[in-house]
């Protein structure tokens, strides 16, 4: 499996066995994940429950020490996973192209992560990158061998455009999707707004992980006395005087703008990482996992 | 306000240059730097936000282009030099001259001196002019000597230095060539010769005084061992003066007298000291407002007054024997060479005189010896010298005082080794010869000795008029027991070599030695005692003269206006920042800087 990308080179590779490794470590089992839905089946392995037997019904699963017991016709009831697949949304928008190193890498370095871990675990994968609407779109995969394909998708994206992770997720799932798990990887400046984006996977009952990018400078930057700040995606220009008092207050926005994403999240029960680009990316994923909510 | 660095059109142009400097720059907008954001998003929701708050903005806008305001026109100003303080705006050259002698301590009716009241004026003179002014502040008696111009400061700084001189010459200063203004700062009294270029300023302010014009004490030439002191009291006064004088010396010495002076009288007392007891004697007037206090009171010191026993140790010398037995104040003893050698050195004495012989041993006491034999503790003789001439004497030497020898020949004389220590100093002083061929030489070893370097009968020295008064001299010295020495205040000299001198009170004065004397500076009337090493020496320090005392005799003209009519100004305090502002502008700069900075990062005013 030779591989010359300069994004998921053999260091990065080595960080993805790592972290396979420790993800198996973490959560014995974790092939079964609890974000996968159950279903009680006669077919199976794992014993789930009894139920009354109904007329008509095959009596392979019939417990017959039980009937000789109690005279009554029990069914054992066998847990069988559900194929959920995940749906990894990178942002792909031009506001994701800033700082060093670059939040779209970082982002595609997660989604790549993600992406391979799941495979690895079976699930089915579908990886969208978005901007004004979807950019780009792989549809899904499972299993290993799906790995390269997946790494050379997230590769062909370039960030472009604005932001609106509302068409995306409209247009995604407009089409008829399985439930599943969506994760979101995104710095949330949305101009549409991302709580609107966030309630529609609400309306298609989809479980949701945001993962929150963001550099240092964009955290606090640092600017002379007066700029003409533009912006990345719409090109806009505003000019400013720049105050220490300006830059206190604009970190205290910007915070207030993360603890908003959170708290929408931890108050619809969905999981919430945040991030700058200067941690290592391979500790973001273990916090992701310790969330248990990817992988459980 | 004036600037001194610049004229004030300058300093305005200058100030509005930076007014309007600093304006611009606050007005100007250079093209701002372009930054690129991820997103405007938050940034536009901080603007929304931000704008409500526009007025504070531009109020602290405001407060910042008048910081910087402040700061930019406080250096601006600061480089004008400004300065404050002085009454005049124009550039002066002024020279003070101020009179500090004697009668300047004379009190005027207002409680104050005529110093202080010259005080006053010369610190009102010296605040007048600019601060690029220059100024130059002289005094009568020496004090601060003329030198450069300098400021103002360096003038009252000269001025607070200077105190009234009792003793020495005061005279009009010889100042440095000048275009400038000149004042005269006087009582007129005791200096004159004032150039006619030279502002009078006069403090005079007619005034009593009877002061003491001279007082002495000396023994009676006839009675050697009785003492009298010489008095002269003086009323300078406008008018007749009742005066009490008393005097006071040890144990139970106690003269009391009541006088009547008419204006301009002196008169003199011979007053009996044999009730008093040897120590010092102090005379004093009391008279009603007496303005000058200096002169009304003197010091001396009044001897031992016992016989002197004198062992006199000769062959047989007729002039000798015949002389001392004159001398009213010796107990005499006479004895022969062998006599002198069978006592083995046991006779006591307060003066051996050794003629034509010397003791085997040095004596117990001070010696006069007439051309000794060789003996160990005298410097050796190198030869016999046939008729030397007589090359000079030392008359300042107090065995010489009164003593003539022109017409002294000697027929032969030795010529002795010089007494010199390791360090090849002489340790003799030579009275009467030279260097190769002394005559006479007095030095101490311990005790004080006096060799003559040829025999009475080898000179005419016996039947010069001098011989006695040399003989009495020499006594004298050996004794070390002498009437005081008198000196008026100011600077002392003392005939002893590395001396300490203490007044009466035992304080001991600060002293300068010089390579055959000391010097002190004697302040006010006293008595003083010199001391250096077992030799001591006392000077009797008084005002004691005429001219000093004569505190109305004034050389200013009647019409002169005094300036002792209003109470003299009290001193005035330098500013800590100087008549110069600049000091002060650059550090308000420096901490409006420091405050802006402070608040801008305190985000005060941001």
């Amino acid at each position: 499996m030779a591989h010359t990308s300069t994004l998921f080179d053999d260091e990065f590779m080595k960080k993805l066995e790592y972290l396979n490794i420790v993800s198996s470590r973490m959560i014995p089992g974790h092939l079964h994940g609890e974000h996968r839905a159950k279903k009680k089946t006669d077919s199976g392995i794992e014993f789930a429950d009894y139920r009354q037997y109904v007329a008509g019904e095959d009596t392979k699963n019939v417990d017959w020490r039980t009937f000789m017991r109690l005279d009554k016709l029990i069914l054992r009831m066998f847990e069988e996973d559900a194929d959920l697949p995940i749906y990894i949304f990178f942002d792909a928008s031009k506001s994701m192209d800033h700082g060093e190193p670059s939040k779209y890498d970082y982002a595609r370095k997660i989604a790549a992560s993600l992406t391979y871990i799941g495979l690895l675990n079976h699930d089915r994968v579908v990886l969208v990158g978005y901007a004004d609407g979807i950019s780009k779109e792989m549809s899904a995969r499972k299993g290993k061998t799906q790995v390269w394909h997946a790494f050379r998708f997230l590769e062909s994206v370039r960030p472009a455009g604005e932001t609106s992770m509302q068409k995306a997720f409209r247009n995604f799932f407009s089409a008829r999707r399985r439930r599943g798990l969506v994760v979101v990887v995104s710095d949330f400046l949305d101009g549409d707004g991302w709580s609107k984006a966030f309630d529609m996977l609400r309306y298609f009952r989809q479980d949701l992980f945001a993962v929150h990018v963001y550099s240092v400078d964009e955290q606090h930057p640092d600017m002379p006395d007066e700029v003409l700040l533009e912006d990345s995606e719409s090109g806009t220009t505003e000019r400013i005087k720049v105050t220490p008092g300006l830059l206190d207050a604009y970190a205290e926005m910007f915070e207030e703008h993360c603890e908003e994403v959170s708290g929408y999240c931890r108050k619809n029960g969905y999981g919430y990482v945040r991030t700058d680009t200067e941690l290592p990316f391979e500790d973001l994923i273990l916090r992701v996992f310790r969330q248990g909510r990817f992988l459980g | 306000m004036s600037f001194l660095s610049l004229s004030p059109a300058m300093v305005g142009l200058l100030l509005a240059a930076t007014a309007a400097t600093v304006a611009i720059l606050y007005w100007l907008k250079p093209p701002p730097k372009r930054v690129v954001v991820p997103s405007t998003i938050l940034w536009n929701r901080l603007l929304r936000e931000k704008k409500k708050q526009t007025f504070l903005d531009r109020l602290r806008w405001w407060i910042s282009l008048m910081l910087a305001l402040a700061i930019g026109l406080s250096v601006a100003t600061a480089l004008g030099r400004p300065e404050v303080g002085a009454t005049g705006d124009e550039v002066r050259d002024i020279t003070v001259v101020i009179d500090n002698s004697a009668t300047m301590a004379t009190l005027t009716t207002d409680g104050f001196t005529r110093w202080e009241h010259a005080v006053s004026q010369a610190r009102a003179l010296l605040q007048q002019g600019s601060a690029g002014s220059s100024f130059l502040l002289v005094d009568t008696a020496g004090q601060a000597p003329p030198t450069e111009a300098a400021d103002r400061s360096a003038a009252l700084e000269v001025l607070s230095s200077l105190t009234v001189a009792l003793g020495g010459d005061s005279q009009f200063p010889l100042l440095p060539p000048s275009d400038g203004e000149l004042y005269f700062i006087s009582d007129g009294v005791m200096v004159d010769g004032a150039p006619p270029e030279a502002q009078i300023v006069s403090v005079f302010e007619a005034a009593d005084n009877v002061g003491i014009t001279a007082f002495e004490i000396r023994s009676v030439p006839a009675a050697p061992l009785t003492y009298q002191a010489f008095l002269e009291v003086t009323n300078a006064s406008p008018g007749p003066k009742e005066v009490s004088v008393r005097l006071s010396g040890s144990g139970s010495g106690r003269l009391g007298e009541t006088m009547t002076l008419q204006p301009g009288e002196s008169r003199g007392r011979t007053i009996d000291l044999s009730s008093f007891d040897r120590g010092p004697v102090r005379v004093a007037l009391t008279t009603d407002r007496d303005a000058f206090v200096a002169d009304d009171y003197a010091y001396s010191f009044l001897p031992v007054r016992r016989r002197t026993r004198v062992v006199l140790v000769s062959p047989g010398s007729i002039y000798l024997e015949r002389l001392l037995l004159l001398q009213p104040r010796i107990a005499l003893e006479f004895l022969t060479p062998d006599q002198y050698d069978r006592s083995s050195g046991g006779v006591a004495a307060d003066v051996f005189i050794f003629d034509r012989y010397a003791p085997p041993a040095a004596p117990a006491g001070p010696a006069l010896l007439f051309l000794p034999p060789d003996r160990p503790w005298l410097s050796p003789t190198l030869e016999i010298v046939d008729s030397p001439s007589v090359e000079g004497w030392d008359t300042s030497h107090e065995v010489l005082q009164f003593v003539s020898l022109e017409d002294l020949r000697v027929d032969r004389a030795a010529r002795i080794t010089p007494l010199i220590d390791a360090s090849g100093a002489d340790l003799a002083d030579i009275l009467v010869g030279n260097a190769t061929l002394p005559l006479v030489v007095a030095y101490e070893n311990p005790e004080k000795i006096l060799r003559v370097a040829f025999a009475l009968e080898d000179s005419n020295f016996p039947l010069q008029p001098a011989f006695p008064i040399f003989v009495s001299n020499a006594l004298s010295w050996m004794m070390d027991e002498h009437v005081a020495l008198a000196s008026p205040p100011g600077r002392v000299e003392v005939p002893l070599p590395g001396a300490t001198v203490a007044d009466l009170e035992g304080n001991e004065v600060t002293t300068w030695p010089l390579a055959d004397r000391t010097v002190f500076v004697a302040e006010k009337p006293g008595l003083y005692t010199a001391q250096s090493g077992s030799r001591r020496l006392r000077v009797a320090v008084n005002l004691a003269d005429p001219e000093r005392s004569a505190v109305n005799a004034t050389g200013f003209p009647p019409g002169t206006a005094a300036a002792t009519s209003t109470p003299p100004l009290a001193a005035v305090q330098p500013s800590v920042w100087g008549d110069e502002l600049w000091m002060l502008l650059l550090t308000i700069a420096v901490v409006l800087i420091i405050g802006e900075w402070f608040t801008y990062h305190r985000r005060l005013t941001v």
